[in-house]
Formats: structure tokens, sequence, C-alpha cells
């Protein structure tokens, strides 16, 4: 543990809405968010001598909140995932509809039509996550494979994945 | 440039992310490929989708507090964290071991030691809000239909319902998971836009808490205020029932008749 005393940032704070939100897609709950979130920041506040000034605060800030989120819950197996992203990621995204995409979206089930909450939460967290990084905070391709800890190819074939698996989820969603 | 390549760049054409060369290259393939075409297209909409319809949830204003007292704490020193590990020798060298101390000693003030009620509460309120939120602009289903779908989706019964009058509109019946109990979930709307949510579940193991008793004519559910919103918390036949609103005090205890006299 190192002595050296170097406080979080105060600006740290200002992103304690955008790590709260994606906590809540991570997290099963409200109260799993707010622990969640409570413990990045301890962490952070924690390991503050490791952030350089003048780097991306908000990215590390995420970064730990992921890492918190592995360690806390993904480590107990707790979220059931529709399909391994990892199985995911290794089928071609190039040719065209493979099928894994309907599988996910599969109308067997009587799912067609989520609304667009629903059919967030269905995606794998590994995508899910991307996409909320890439759209609701406007991360670029290389915080997020920073923040998600994976090559940036990686990143960039999730999105693309998750685009055609929502797309698919939503068919029947009224715009 | 091949389909492969050009599709890695999608996404980032549609942010201006590309350096100009590239997205030259990138326009050129898509402009010549009827499937990369679609992909772009699906791109941007699924993007705008997300952006204008993904809820949004903000921090509770008492996690902002504790995060603010904790950061504060840090930054001038005693009695911080710091100095707590400090005079907690046998922590000294396991980070484990401290955060744990960390968290314990907080968690007996601050931090976790909530009641079952309210955490329930904590839950419920946060439902109630992401309820609110989604119900805004939807289409309001016809009552009956909405009572009957529901009624297949759990394994209690909870009619009676209030099913609305010409206040207050019963705009969605929604399945929900309080504390790891299936619940069911009401959503009512007033004129000026303001929610309320009931929830119904199974009674065993819920405790109504004796103190904070609001007395409404002849009933005294129990009460309590969080993150701002009232909320009312009783029994009746075998279920438990906890209502939050958006409304004020008097107004909620007008609905809780409503609501009470139904059943
Ligand atoms: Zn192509």
């Amino acid at each position: 543990m190192s002595d050296a005393k170097t406080p979080l940032p105060a600006e740290a704070l200002n992103h304690l809405d955008a790590l709260y939100n994606l906590a809540r897609w991570l997290a099963r709950d409200p109260t799993e968010a707010e622990d969640l979130v409570q413990e990045t920041y301890l962490r952070a506040i924690r390991a503050a001598h490791q952030f350089q000034p003048g780097t991306n605060l908000r990215a590390w800030l995420f970064q730990i909140l992921r890492n918190t989120f592995f360690t806390r819950y993904k480590r107990k197996g707790r979220e059931p995932e529709v399909m391994d992203p990892e199985v995911l990621d290794r089928m071609s995204t190039l040719e065209g509809p493979t099928g894994v995409e309907n599988r996910l979206a599969g109308p067997q089930d009587g799912t067609a039509g989520l609304d667009l909450t629903a059919a967030l939460k269905r995606l794998p967290e590994a995508y899910r996550s991307v996409v909320l990084l890439a759209d609701v905070e406007d991360f670029s391709m290389g915080e997020i494979a920073r923040i998600m800890d994976c090559p940036v190819g990686t990143v960039k074939s999730r999105l693309f994945r998750a685009r055609a698996i929502l797309k698919e989820l939503l068919r029947d969603y009224a715009s | 440039m091949e389909c492969a390549e050009a599709r890695e760049h999608l996404s980032d054409l549609n942010r201006g992310h590309l350096e100009a060369g590239t997205a030259e290259a990138v326009r050129a393939h898509v402009g010549q490929c009827a499937s990369c075409a679609a992909a772009l297209q699906r791109e941007a909409e699924v993007r705008a989708l997300i952006q204008a319809r993904a809820p949004r949830y903000p921090a509770p204003p008492a996690l902002r507090s504790r995060i603010q007292a904790a950061m504060a704490q840090d930054a001038f020193g005693g009695p911080g964290w710091r100095a707590l590990l400090r005079s907690h020798p046998w922590t000294v060298g396991s980070l484990a071991g401290a955060i744990a101390v960390l968290l314990l000693v907080w968690g007996g003030t601050l931090w976790m030691a909530r009641d079952p009620v309210s955490r329930l509460a904590a839950q419920a309120v946060a439902e109630h809000v992401e309820y609110a939120k989604e119900m805004m602009n939807r289409p309001i289903p016809d009552p009956p239909a909405l009572v009957k779908e529901l009624r297949s989706q759990v394994d209690f019964s909870f009619e009676p319902i209030f099913r609305g009058d010409s206040q207050v509109q019963l705009v969605a019946g929604l399945v929900s998971d309080l504390l790891g109990k299936r619940a069911a979930a009401f959503v009512y709307r007033d004129g000026s836009g303001r929610y309320t949510t009931l929830f119904l579940m199974p009674e065993a193991g819920t405790t109504i808490p004796a103190e904070n008793r609001m007395p409404i004519e002849t009933f005294k559910p129990h009460h309590r205020v969080t993150s701002g919103r009232h909320l009312l918390l009783w029994k009746q036949r075998d279920l438990a029932c906890l209502l939050i609103s958006d409304l004020d005090e008097a107004e909620m205890a007008a609905m809780f008749l409503k609501i009470r006299k139904a059943a």
C-alpha cells in the first residue's frame, strides 16, 4: 500500500451519474448498483496515486467500475448469459444473418418486439457494455478497449454484432 | 476495401472519428456494396434509438453524499480511512483486508446498515422511477386487458384491484422483482403526469414496522419518505402492499384510500 498522499481529483464526482447508470445496467438491482459504484470510488480513492493527471479520468473510473463488477459479480457466475460472448466473438460477423443473431433474438420464446430496455438487458454483458459505453457515454473505440481490457478489433466487432442483435430484437418495436 | 475492413469502420464513420483517407475508402466501398450500406444504416439507426430511448438512471442522492464524504475525508486527512487503517495494524500489508475493515467500519455507520424494509423501499423507489420514465409517451392499454395479462404472470391472487377513475389512470401492470420476491406492480398516472406505483406480493417474510404509522381513516399504514417520495407499506388479505408516489402527503393518502377500499 502506497502511503503517498494523492487525493482523488474532485472532478471524479462529476462522473457519478454516468458510472451509476452503467452500474444499473450491470447489476441486478439498484442496491447492487449502489454497492458497485461505492466500491468503485473506494478503489479509486485507494489507487489515486496510480492515476496520471492529464489522462482520461472518466475512462479510468469506468475501467475500475468494470473491474469491480467482474471481481464482485461475474466471478460468482451470477449473471446468466444468453450466450457466451467468447463464443459469439469467434463466430464470423461477415456471413450476414448466420443464425446467431436469430438464435439470440429468437421469436420461439415470444420475445420478438421487446422494448429497448428489455432488448439491451438481453444482450450478453460484454456486448451491452460496449453499446452503452459507445452510444450513451460516447467513448472512442480505443477508450472502450482500455475499459474492457480487450483489443480494439474485439470492441468493433462486438459493437457491430450488438447492433445486428438489437435490430433483430427490436424489429417490431414502434419507432 | 473489403467488407470485413469496411464493417470495422462503420461505427467510427458515423461518429466522424475516421481520418479523411480512411473515411473516403469506407464510403467508396459502402457506395457499391448493398450489404455494407444496410449495415451502415442499421448502425446509425440503432445508435440513435439508444441515445433517444435508453433509460438513464441518475445516482441516488444518498449515494452521492456518501461518496462526497469519503472523498472529503480522504482529501483532508483524518479521521479518514487512511487514519483508520493506521489505527488497525493487523490489516497493514493486506489490501483486501484493509478494504474489508474499511467496509466493515463504514458498514456499521453509513454504508450498508440497511434494514430489510429500507432495502425494500430503496429498491421499490428505484423501480417506480424507472417505470415512470418508461411509461412516458406510451399508449395506455385498457385496464381489464392489462389486469388479465398480469393475472397470468404471477402465482398469487391480487384482485380486486383499483383500476383508476376520472382523476387517475391505470397505465401499466408489470411483473417486478423486489428483494428476490416476485411482485405485481401497478402504475397509475394522474392528469398532471405524476406517477404512483403499487407493488403487491405475498406477505410472507415482510414485517410492517410498528413505528411511523400514518392514520388514514381507520387504516394505519407504515409511512416513510425515501429519495423524496412518500411511501406506504401495509398488509391486506395475504398480501404485502407498497405504495410509492410522486404525489404530496395528502394526495397520497387519498390515493391509498381508493386502493385500499377497492380491495
Ligand atoms: Zn461490403
